[in-house]
């Protein structure tokens, strides 16, 4: 790896992957009778998963449950995914700063 | 890559909420319908939807390398309404029985219009995952620029 910035750089990017597939499901559930909201523990996968786990799906509480049993909020999912699409860009410009930087060392500066 | 597999993940709400909406056109059109072929009037029919764990193109082993999994959807039954049908006293209509009355499908216009714009709000919002999962993935092929 070029350092441990971009390594965990790449593990956030990582795990926003998996929390967006999490909304996408989130959302496609909308109406699955029974269906319960899940999301990761960011802040806690993100330590764990710098540490080489793997990140665990978890229930969302305190949301309100429809008659059906079915808890997806589309208002908190459209939330989610305009976050996480943000936040994995900007993770995104940071790690190509890092191989712009590599690149400049193995080019010497020159025009690459 | 897990992203590649959320495609799915929201690909399979569209189709689930696209059969669903076809379903409420269906009952839409037939809501005066009083023959079918099965005999009597028509029946209305409503999607149950169920979760499932999106099959990764490619394969378990790989889908698994990323703990935290999808759950698509799919149309897991369709029910027809078995309640009894209207009855309408309308004694020169070709279908009226021996007493005069009609029997009509049990179909409330109003209620099928609802469930149409919840299907269609849904299906548009699968559609703002794909483009927000699409942004990311053409973001992370930006790196190789």
């Amino acid at each position: 790896m070029l350092d441990p910035v971009a390594g965990s750089l790449e593990r956030y990017m990582d795990l926003l992957a998996a929390r967006q597939k999490l909304v996408a499901s989130n959302i496609a559930n909308a109406e699955t009778p029974g269906y319960r909201t899940v999301d990761v523990d960011f802040e806690r996968e993100f330590r764990s998963l710098v540490a080489g786990a793997q990140p665990r799906a978890v229930e969302v509480a305190g949301l309100a449950v429809n008659h059906d049993g079915n808890n997806v909020s589309l208002d908190r999912e459209a939330r989610m995914l305009a976050e996480n699409g943000l936040r994995f860009q900007v993770a995104e410009a940071l790690l190509k700063s890092k191989l712009q930087e590599m690149r400049q060392a193995i080019t010497g500066g020159g025009s690459a | 890559m897990s992203l590649f597999s959320s495609l799915s993940v929201s690909a399979s709400g569209m189709a689930a909420e696209r059969a669903r909406a076809a379903l409420l056109v269906e009952n839409l059109a037939n809501a005066e319908t009083t023959r079918t072929p099965e005999g009597g009037p028509y029946r209305r029919k409503d999607a149950v939807f169920a979760s499932e764990p999106v099959a990764s193109p490619f394969g378990s082993a790989f889908a698994n390398a990323i703990g935290a999994e999808g759950t698509g959807v799919r149309v897991a039954e369709v029910l027809e309404d078995s309640s009894a049908p209207e009855k309408r006293y309308l004694p020169g209509h070709p279908d009226a029985g021996p007493d005069g009355y009609v029997a009509f499908p049990h179909i409330n216009p109003a209620e099928d219009m609802v469930d149409l714009m919840s299907a269609s709000r849904n299906y548009g919002a699968n559609v703002a995952a794909i483009a927000a999962i699409k942004d990311m993935i053409s973001h992370s092929i930006d790196l190789l620029r």
